[in-house]
C-alpha cells in the first residue's frame, strides 16, 4: 500500500503529458480528418527550440515557452500552407504519405543539423525533487503536468466558447454546410493545424528539461498518443484525455503489479479489447468521422 | 651590414624549399607505399533511435581507417576505403547489406554495433556470399547459426556477464565487507538480445559459481518514458548491487528517477558502450552521475605500458587520432569499432586476399596474446568465428566527475574505484 501514492502521482504526471500530445493530434483529426504522422517530429522540434534557446541565449525553457508560442504557432501555420494545404483535398492515402514524408524529412533534417547525439538542458533546478504525501517527483515534470492541464483546459474553453472555436467545431461537423454558411474552411484548416502543432509544441518545450533531446525523441511519446486518440475515440477531445490517463495507469500500475516487460502488452491488449467492444473507441460514436469534435 | 641580410634570407628560403621538398617527398613515399584501393562496406545505424551510437562507431572506423592508411600501410598494401550503409532497423539493415554486396561490390561488410541489427545484416551478407565482420554487437546467437563467413572481434554477451560477476565477486564484495554469497543482487535490463544475454549469463554465474542471492529480475523496453514503478519494486527488494543493462536514454531516465525516489543501492554495474557506458550519461549528469560502473574498453587512468609493445603502438596512435579528430577523449564506441577494424587489417594483411576460404584460414590462424591489439585485446578465433572471450580483455570503468575512469583490474590502472558503497545521493561528489 505504501506504493499507492507514488504510483498515483507517477500516473498523473505521465498521463498529463500524454494528454497534451494527444489532444493536438485528435483536434487535427477531428476537424480535418487527417492523421498527422509528423506529430512526434513537431514535438522534437519544440524540444530543440527549448534546448537551443537555453544553450545559445541562456533562456529558461519556461521563458522560451512564453516567448516561442507565436513562433510555434507560425511554424504550424507555415507547415500547413507549404505541405498539408496542397493535399487537403486529396485522398487519405496521399495525406498519409504526405505526413509520413514530412515526419521522415523533419527527423533527418534534425539529424543533419544537430547530429544524433542527445542534448540536455540542465537548469539550476533540474535536480529539485518535490516530496508530497509519500510521493516524490521532479519539479520540472510537475510544472510540465500543471501547464499541460492548463493548456488542455484552455483549448477546451477555446473550442467551447470562442467564436473561432465554434467555427472549428462547425467545420468539423459538416464541412459543406459550414462552407455554405460563409466559413472559409481553408483558413479553419490552417488554424486547426497550427493549434494542433502548438499543443504538441507546448508539450515539447515542457518535456525538454525532463527528457534528453535527440532527433527521434518524439517517437516514444507519439506512439502512445496515437493509442490514446484511437482508444478515446477519434476526434473526441475528452476521450483523448481520459484515454491518455488510462494508458498511463496501465503503464505505471501494470508494470508495478505484473511486470515491466508486460507494459506494452498490457495497454495494447486493453486497446484491442476496448476496440472489440466499442469499435469507435471509448467515447467515440460510430461514424465519428462524420461528427467530429 | 646591408649586404649581410641577403644571405640570411636566401638561406631561409633555401631551407624552406628543401623542407617542402623533403615533406612532399615523404608524403609521396607514404602514398607510393599504397598501390590501389581496397573497399569494404560499413553498415551502422546512422538514423533512428540507435543513431547516436551508430555514428560514434562509424567515426571510430573512419579514424582507424585513416590511421591504417597514413601510418600502417593500408590493407594488403592498398588504401582502405569505405562504402557506408545506414542500418536504421533490422529490415533496412538486411536490405542495405544486400545493396553493399551487390551495387557496392564489396566482399566484406563490417558493422553494425547493435545486437538488434547484426543478426539480420549478417544473414543478408551470408546470402550474398560476402564476409560479415562484426565489431561490436554482443548477441551470442550471431556466431552460433552455422554461417561460415561471419566473424566477431568483440566479446559476446556471455563474456560481458562473466566479467561483470567476476568484478562483483572478486572486487566489490570485499570492498563492501561481504562474501560473494552474502551479496544480494537485483537484475534490471532492457529487453533486447543484448540485455538478455548479458543478464542471463550474469544471473547463472552469480548463482551457480558464487551463490549470490538474487532479489529479482526485470526487463523493459528501452524507449520507456517512466521507470518509477520499477524503482519502487527495487526498493522493496533492497538489493546490495543493481546489475543494470541499459541503452542510452533509459540509463539517464533511471538514474534521474532513482535519485527522485531516493533509491539507495551499494553499487550499480553495467556492461557495454551504451547506457552507463555512453558519453551521453556523463553529458546528462556531470558530477551528479558519479558512481555507476560500466564494463568497457580502457578509459582514463589505463596504463598503456602494461600492454605488449605492438599493442602500445596502436593504442597510443589511435587515442591521439581520436582526440585530434573529435577534440574529446576516446569513447567506448570508437574503441569497439576501431579495435575491430584493426583486427580486420591484421587478417587481410595475413591472408593477402578476400577469398572467403583463404580469409577464413587467416582468421583461424591469427593467434595474438592479450595486450597485442587495440584496447588490450588479443586474437584467437574459434571455428564459429567468435574471437575468444578471454582474449578480449575488458575493464571496469566508473563515472567520476563527468569522466569514465578505468578502475579494474587494478594492475592495469593508476585510478581506484570510489564511492563503494555508494553514499546518499548528495554525498557522491
Amino acid at each position: 500500500m505504501h506504493a499507492v501514492p507514488q504510483l498515483a502521482v507517477s500516473t498523473l504526471l505521465l498521463g498529463g503529458i500524454y494528454a497534451l500530445i494527444a489532444v493536438g493530434l485528435t483536434l487535427i483529426f477531428g476537424v480535418m480528418r487527417v492523421v498527422n504522422f509528423a506529430h512526434g517530429e513537431f514535438l522534437m522540434l519544440a524540444m530543440y527550440l527549448a534546448f537551443w534557446s537555453f544553450a545559445l541565449l541562456g533562456l529558461d525553457p519556461y521563458v522560451t515557452l512564453v516567448l516561442a508560442l507565436p513562433v510555434i504557432f507560425a511554424g504550424g501555420w507555415l507547415s500547413y500552407r507549404l505541405v498539408m494545404g496542397p493535399v487537403i483535398q486529396a485522398s487519405h492515402n496521399v495525406q498519409i504519405f504526405t505526413t509520413v514524408g514530412l515526419s521522415i524529412a523533419l527527423q533527418n533534417l534534425a539529424l543533419v543539423l544537430w547530429t544524433a547525439d542527445a542534448q540536455f538542458i540542465r537548469t539550476p533546478y533540474y535536480a529539485v525533487v518535490v516530496r508530497l504525501g509519500g510521493a516524490a517527483f521532479n519539479l520540472a515534470q510537475a510544472v510540465a503536468f500543471l501547464v499541460a492541464v492548463l493548456a488542455t483546459a484552455a483549448l477546451f474553453a477555446f473550442l467551447r466558447w470562442s467564436y473561432t472555436g465554434k467555427v472549428m467545431r462547425a467545420t468539423a461537423q459538416d464541412r459543406q454546410a459550414a462552407s455554405l454558411m460563409g466559413i472559409d474552411t481553408g483558413r479553419v484548416y490552417s488554424l486547426t493545424w497550427a493549434v494542433g502543432v502548438t499543443c504538441v509544441g507546448v508539450a515539447g518545450v515542457l518535456l525538454a528539461p525532463v527528457y534528453p533531446v535527440y532527433p527521434t525523441a518524439g517517437l516514444q511519446f507519439v506512439l502512445i498518443a496515437y493509442v490514446a486518440v484511437v482508444l478515446g475515440g477519434l476526434g473526441d477531445m475528452a476521450g483523448a484525455v481520459i484515454a491518455s490517463l488510462i494508458v498511463a495507469t496501465v503503464e505505471v500500475v501494470g508494470s508495478y503489479v505484473i511486470g515491466t516487460a508486460w507494459k506494452e502488452v498490457l495497454y495494447l491488449l486493453l486497446f484491442i479489447a476496448i476496440l472489440l467492444v466499442r469499435p469507435a473507441g471509448l467515447f467515440g460514436q460510430r461514424g465519428a468521422e462524420n461528427i467530429g469534435v | 651590414m646591408r649586404h649581410a641580410k641577403w644571405p640570411v634570407k636566401t638561406l631561409v628560403a633555401v631551407v624552406g624549399v628543401v623542407a617542402l621538398a623533403l615533406g612532399a617527398g615523404a608524403l609521396g613515399q607514404a602514398q607510393q607505399g599504397l598501390s590501389g584501393e581496397y573497399k569494404i562496406g560499413v553498415l551502422e545505424p546512422l538514423t533512428g533511435n540507435l543513431a547516436a551510437e551508430g555514428k560514434r562507431h562509424l567515426e571510430g572506423m573512419e579514424i582507424m581507417r585513416d590511421l591504417i592508411n597514413e601510418r600502417f600501410g593500408g590493407v594488403m598494401g592498398k588504401k582502405l576505403t569505405f562504402v557506408v550503409g545506414d542500418a536504421v532497423d533490422p529490415t533496412v539493415a538486411a536490405s542495405e547489406a544486400t545493396r553493399l554486396a551487390t551495387q557496392g561490390a564489396v566482399k566484406i561488410i563490417a558493422g553494425t554495433f547493435s545486437s538488434t541489427l547484426c543478426g539480420a545484416a549478417s544473414e543478408a551478407a551470408a546470402r550474398q556470399g560476402v564476409i560479415y565482420w562484426e565489431t561490436s554487437c554482443v548477441d551470442p546467437r550471431l556466431t552460433k547459426r552455422g554461417l561460415k563467413n561471419i566473424y566477431r572481434t568483440e566479446i559476446d554477451g556471455t563474456g560481458f556477464g562473466w566479467y561483470n560477476i567476476e568484478f562483483i565477486a572478486k572486487h566489490l564484495a570485499h570492498r563492501l565487507g561481504k562474501k560473494p554469497n552474502e551479496l544480494r543482487i537485483a537484475y534490471l535490463s532492457e529487453d533486447s538480445s543484448y540485455g538478455q544475454s548479458v543478464t542471463e549469463t550474469a544471473r547463472q554465474r552469480a548463482k551457480q559459481e558464487f551463490g549470490m542471492q538474487e532479489t529479482g529480475v526485470e526487463y523493459y523496453t528501452f524507449t520507456t518514458n517512466d521507470l518509477t514503478s520499477v524503482i519502487l519494486k527495487l526498493k522493496s527488494q533492497n538489493p546490495d548491487i543493481l546489475h543494470h543493462i541499459a541503452r542510452n536514454q533509459d540509463a539517464i531516465l533511471f538514474w534521474r528517477q532513482a535519485r527522485e525516489q531516493n533509491f539507495q543501492v551499494k553499487a550499480v554495474v553495467h556492461a557495454g558502450a551504451t547506457g552507463y557506458g555512453s558519453p551521453d550519461f556523463g553529458k546528462a549528469f556531470g558530477a551528479d552521475g558519479n558512481g555507476p560502473f560500466a564494463l568497457l574498453e580502457p578509459g582514463a587512468g589505463f596504463l598503456i605500458d602494461k600492454m605488449r609493445p605492438e599493442g602500445q603502438r596502436i593504442e597510443r596512435a589511435y587515442r591521439e587520432a581520436v582526440k585530434a579528430k573529435t577534440g574529446n577523449d576516446i569513447a567506448g564506441g570508437h574503441q569497439l569499432a576501431g579495435g575491430g577494424l584493426w583486427v580486420l587489417k591484421l587478417v587481410l594483411d595475413a591472408a593477402k586476399t578476400d577469398d572467403p576460404d583463404k580469409f577464413r584460414a587467416a582468421v583461424l590462424g591469427l593467434d595474438l596474446p592479450t595486450g597485442s591489439a587495440l584496447n588490450g585485446w588479443g586474437v584467437k578465433f574459434d571455428e564459429n568465428g567468435q574471437n575468444s572471450n578471454p582474449r578480449v580483455q575488458h575493464y571496469m570503468l566508473q563515472w567520476q566527475n563527468g569522466q569514465m575512469v578505468t578502475v579494474w583490474p587494478e594492475e592495469f590502472t593508476s585510478e581506484r574505484g570510489k564511492w563503494i558503497p555508494l553514499g546518499p545521493w548528495d554525498q557522491r561528489k
